[in-house]
């Protein structure tokens, strides 16, 4: 029988880092929010703010979810829904040409 | 299979216990749930020709900002939770829990608020508004949804805590599983405020 292979998690300490993190980075989206409001062009705001939800998301799957230490057949289980999911919904949206306006005008 | 305990299965193939297996093969599919009601909204939200308001007419940022904090802030006792049981600190474990789901249930109420400034505007926005508010009504109360069946299944983990004293590594593992709901209920709310709230 397969026995599983996981990696220590970490402490408590490395947890309220990690949502500091977290908050900052969400702090940081709001603002870039309000600078694209002020006037800043969407084409470099709205990419940005996709990167630091992409970075958040990964944060809180690789931490909080633990698959940065569990087996990384878990991890393989999740990146087939996440990407199966994003690789057909991109072809639809990009189908009726709503990724071009994501982009920033 | 005989050497290991019931509540311990171990799928064979894989090595990993069979429930924890279950979910993570459950949330893996909810990406295709939430996917289709994000690109439905994202279909919509700048469809013009409809009834105004629009959903980014009436967002009010700082409010929804809150509650993803609120939110985000959530995974983070959830993970102390699961971190307290691991040391089998039953005491820091109910803590955490208790806390996890009152952080979710403020999220809720602040959702619900959120919806009832929309439908009480000068002008509403209703659910019938437009595409775009049926879009996002859909996407954002499912996802209220499904914070308030990770209440429900927080304050079971609590109820059975108290009824049989503690929270054995066995039923853990149940909490562990509760645990990855939970954060995968706050990853998307992360891709949600992002692309439904700040991206116009």
């Amino acid at each position: 029988m397969a026995q599983a292979q996981t990696k220590a998690h970490p402490e408590p300490k490395q947890y309220v880092q990690i949502a500091l993190l977290l908050a900052v980075l969400t702090g940081v989206e709001v603002a870039l929010y309000y600078i694209e409001q002020g006037g800043v062009s969407s084409s470099i705001v709205y990419p940005t703010l996709i990167i630091l939800a992409a970075l958040k998301f990964v944060i809180v799957v690789a931490f909080y979810m633990h698959v940065r230490y569990e087996k990384s057949l878990i991890a393989r289980f999740f990146t087939v829904g996440f990407f199966g999911a994003l690789m057909l919904y991109t072809v639809v949206l990009g189908t009726f040409g709503v990724l071009a306006s994501l982009g920033g005008q | 299979m005989s050497d290991i305990a019931h509540d311990e299965q171990v799928h064979e193939t894989t090595g990993i216990e069979t429930r924890k297996l279950a979910m993570w093969i459950f949330l893996s599919s909810e990406f295709m749930f939430f996917g289709a009601l994000i690109s439905n909204y994202l279909l919509f939200k700048g469809r013009p020709g409809f009834p105004e308001p629009y959903p980014s007419e009436v967002f009010d940022i700082p409010f929804t900002s809150v509650s993803s904090f609120v939110l985000l802030m959530s995974s983070l006792t959830m993970v102390l939770a699961d971190h307290a049981l691991h040391k089998d600190d039953q005491r820091s474990t109910r803590t955490w829990l208790v806390a996890t789901a009152l952080l979710g249930m403020v999220f809720l109420a602040g959702q619900v608020f959120e919806f009832a400034g929309f439908v009480t505007e000068e002008v509403p926005m209703k659910l019938s508004t437009n595409p775009a508010a049926s879009a996002f009504f859909t996407l954002t109360g499912f996802h209220g949804m499904h914070v308030l069946v990770g209440v429900i299944m927080l304050l079971t983990l609590v109820g059975v805590s108290f009824r049989k004293g503690k929270l054995s590594t066995a039923t853990g593992l149940n909490l562990e599983s509760v645990a990855l709901y939970w954060h995968f209920v706050d990853i998307i709310w992360i891709v949600i405020f992002t692309i439904v709230y700040l991206i116009k």
